[in-house]
């Protein structure tokens, strides 16, 4: 088990190698300057390349970035000036982290409670009404759903604020449900779909010949075997929401690195997009792999090496 | 053995579907005595599977039972149990083993936990008790060094060692009734053999009634006491074990009979019944069989033959046992199993 998990770390090296290469040659390849300010003269055009060391051999640049990863020095925000990547992610990740952790423990909670009503209450009222839920649930944008909170609970009915973060908890409640309905939404549909085959299972079948009730058999057999795919479904969501939403903190002003990652791309911050490519590939890879492990835990057929 | 623990009386099954009402069990009666076992045999969508599951309080929500069926079992008639009380019944006086056990168990449950279940829902016993129990049952169907194994997984297990584990657990709350549902189809057959031999042991040991569902005739000939044909949601003949195999009297009973490969089958040999069962969701008039009996007699399609006595356990629901009917020849054989039956019968009364 641990030699497993050292090798999927010694392998998430790699791959992080791979995308820090891809990403720092493709940026080469995009048009424009990160310095296009039209009163720059040459001179100070030329003075801030030799700071920056892009006046360097594209081959020494990426060897220095490399060197520098591997030190833990990410570079320096060409946009926010003396503010380092590492310090900007350190203080913009865990927001969006707090923010995307919440929201998945509310949408996977009530995807699995909504699920499994669905799956039991098949094709009945119950299940229709649901199932119209979780349809809307993933149609309509978040930042939509995140506009329309805003106007029922902060303006028609203020409960709640609407803006800000970090000065009291229910700053985050409204985006917390903005970004929880989809995931909700999508763990509802596929827990159902899961739930209905397990209930029509031989071992279900077996179960209830043992005389146990559907309470029992959803919580005793059910509810173990329809996790093992769900938990497939949840590793990438985790990922996704972890790393922030652009849009959710846009629209509730929370100074979050979902924000900082769209802004850096159009004004070509390089070491900023590098970093925070960075942690959103680590972010991934290391939610598949506690995947993985929580799988092998739940499901004695799938063994890790 | 003639003392019913299980008295089912005029059992109709209707299942609405959208395509209309399927007749799924057309008026099925029979009884089962105290420690014995009676097969039910018959063809893919016979009804002998809607019957156990009626009798496992099992059947899907569409199913319908008219008031006028009953399954009377200790004094009660199942078929007015609430579903919580069906709870109280299922794998404690009624259990089942179930047919394919590639499937039928938990792949993430612990097997011990899995025989264990019943003991912990019915017996009201703690988890440690009921694993020590579990660890006598899996030693009764012979799971050998069962101490190392409690704790495994159905994965680590082969066919035949998880069929025993079913057994297991449909005999772990010692229930009067022990339904198999073709508990022997799925396995190859020197493992059937070994199952079929444990739970006769096993019936000795403990008393319980069995139904064996079945459609292979082979495994009924070592296993039954009594047997009875179903055919399109009805039983078309019942009688003992022997009476079945060398006097049988339904041209239904003959197609099974004659469509069972033998030592002197010749290649190419292999007989079948042609044609297929009929449609329930309209079933037709007169005897359901007509359209595939080379015997059928005019009356076969007009109306349906009742019961005809042949002894006092064995009767037959086929014109051809009316006295007006013509004398036929059945194939010959059938002419063989009669012949031998012949033999039996004189044998008997010289002795």
């Amino acid at each position: 088990m641990w030699k497993y998990i050292l090798k999927r770390l010694a392998l998430l090296l790699f791959t992080l190698f791979l995308v820090i290469t891809v990403t720092f040659f493709l940026m080469q390849i995009m048009p424009g300057t990160p310095f296009n300010n039209p009163k720059l003269t040459p001179e100070a055009l030329a003075q801030l390349k030799t700071t920056y060391g892009l006046d360097l051999p594209l081959w020494q640049q990426y060897w220095n970035y490399l060197v520098g990863a591997l030190h833990g020095d990410f570079g320096t925000s060409f946009q926010y000036q003396n503010q380092s990547v590492s310090m900007l992610i350190g203080q913009r990740l865990p927001v969006s982290a707090q923010l995307g952790a919440q929201a998945l423990v509310v949408g996977v909670i009530a995807g699995l409670i909504m699920g499994a009503a669905s799956a039991r209450n098949k094709n009945n009222k119950i299940d229709g009404t649901l199932g119209i839920v979780s349809t809307l649930g993933i149609s309509v944008p978040s930042f939509i759903l995140g506009i329309v909170l805003v106007y029922l609970f902060g303006f028609k009915w203020p409960l709640f604020p609407v803006s800000g973060w970090g000065d009291s908890f229910s700053q985050s409640i409204l985006p917390t449900i903005a970004l929880a309905v989809s995931p909700a939404a999508v763990t509802t549909r596929f827990v159902r779909s899961e739930m209905i085959e397990a209930l029509s299972s031989d071992y279900v079948q077996l179960a209830k010949a043992k005389g146990l009730s559907p309470k029992e058999i959803v919580n005793k057999h059910a509810y173990r075997n329809s996790m093992i795919p769900v938990l497939t479904l949840i590793g990438p969501m985790a990922a996704g929401l972890l790393t922030g939403s652009t849009l959710i903190e846009q629209i509730f002003s929370i100074p979050g690195i979902g924000q900082q990652f769209v802004l850096s791309i159009p004004s070509k911050d390089f070491p900023v997009i590098m970093g925070t490519t960075v942690v959103y590939a680590a972010m991934l890879m290391v939610m598949i792999l506690i995947t993985d492990i929580l799988t092998a835990i739940i499901d004695p057929r799938v063994r890790l090496q | 053995m003639s003392n019913p623990i299980l008295k089912v009386e005029n059992l109709h099954v209707n299942f609405n579907t959208y395509a209309g009402t399927v007749q799924a069990i057309r008026d099925v009666s029979f009884d089962l005595n105290q420690g014995e076992t009676l097969a039910i045999v018959g063809e893919s969508g016979s009804g002998k599977s809607v019957t156990t599951k009626t009798l496992m309080g099992l059947n899907a929500k569409n199913a319908l039972i008219p008031d006028n069926s009953r399954l009377i079992f200790k004094d009660r008639n199942l078929l007015d149990l609430t579903e919580s009380d069906w709870q109280s019944v299922r794998g404690n006086e009624i259990a089942m083993i179930f047919q394919d056990p590639m499937t039928s168990l938990d792949p993430t449950m612990k097997i011990g936990m899995q025989i264990a279940e019943p003991l912990i829902k019915h017996r009201n016993m703690k988890k440690e008790d009921a694993l020590k129990r579990a660890l006598e049952l899996m030693k009764g169907v012979g799971i050998p060094d069962s101490e190392e194994h409690i704790n495994d997984y159905p994965h680590q297990w082969s066919g035949g060692m998880r069929q025993r584990a079913v057994v297991a657990i449909a005999l772990a709350a010692d229930p009067e009734i022990l339904i198999a549902d073709e508990p022997t189809t799925a396995l190859d057959v020197t493992i059937q053999a070994q199952i079929l031999n444990l739970m006769k042991t096993l019936q000795k040991d403990t008393g319980s009634s069995i139904i064996f569902i079945t459609h292979d005739l082979g495994v009924v000939a070592g296993m039954a006491n009594r047997v009875a044909v179903m055919y399109a949601g009805k039983i078309v003949e019942y009688g003992t074990v022997d009476e079945i195999f060398f006097n049988p009297q339904h041209p239904y009973t003959w197609g099974l009979l004659n469509s069972m490969p033998t030592t002197d089958t010749q290649q190419g040999g292999l007989q079948a019944i042609p044609g297929t069962p009929p449609d329930l969701l309209e079933p037709p008039k007169g005897d359901a069989f007509a359209s595939r009996n080379a015997y059928a007699l005019a009356i076969d399609s007009k109306e349906e033959p009742p019961f005809f006595r042949v002894s006092d356990t064995h009767y037959a629901a086929t014109w051809l046992l009316d006295e007006r009917a013509p004398k036929v020849t059945p194939p010959v054989k059938i002419q063989k199993r009669w012949a031998h039956w012949r033999e039996m019968q004189e044998q008997e009364s010289q002795a």
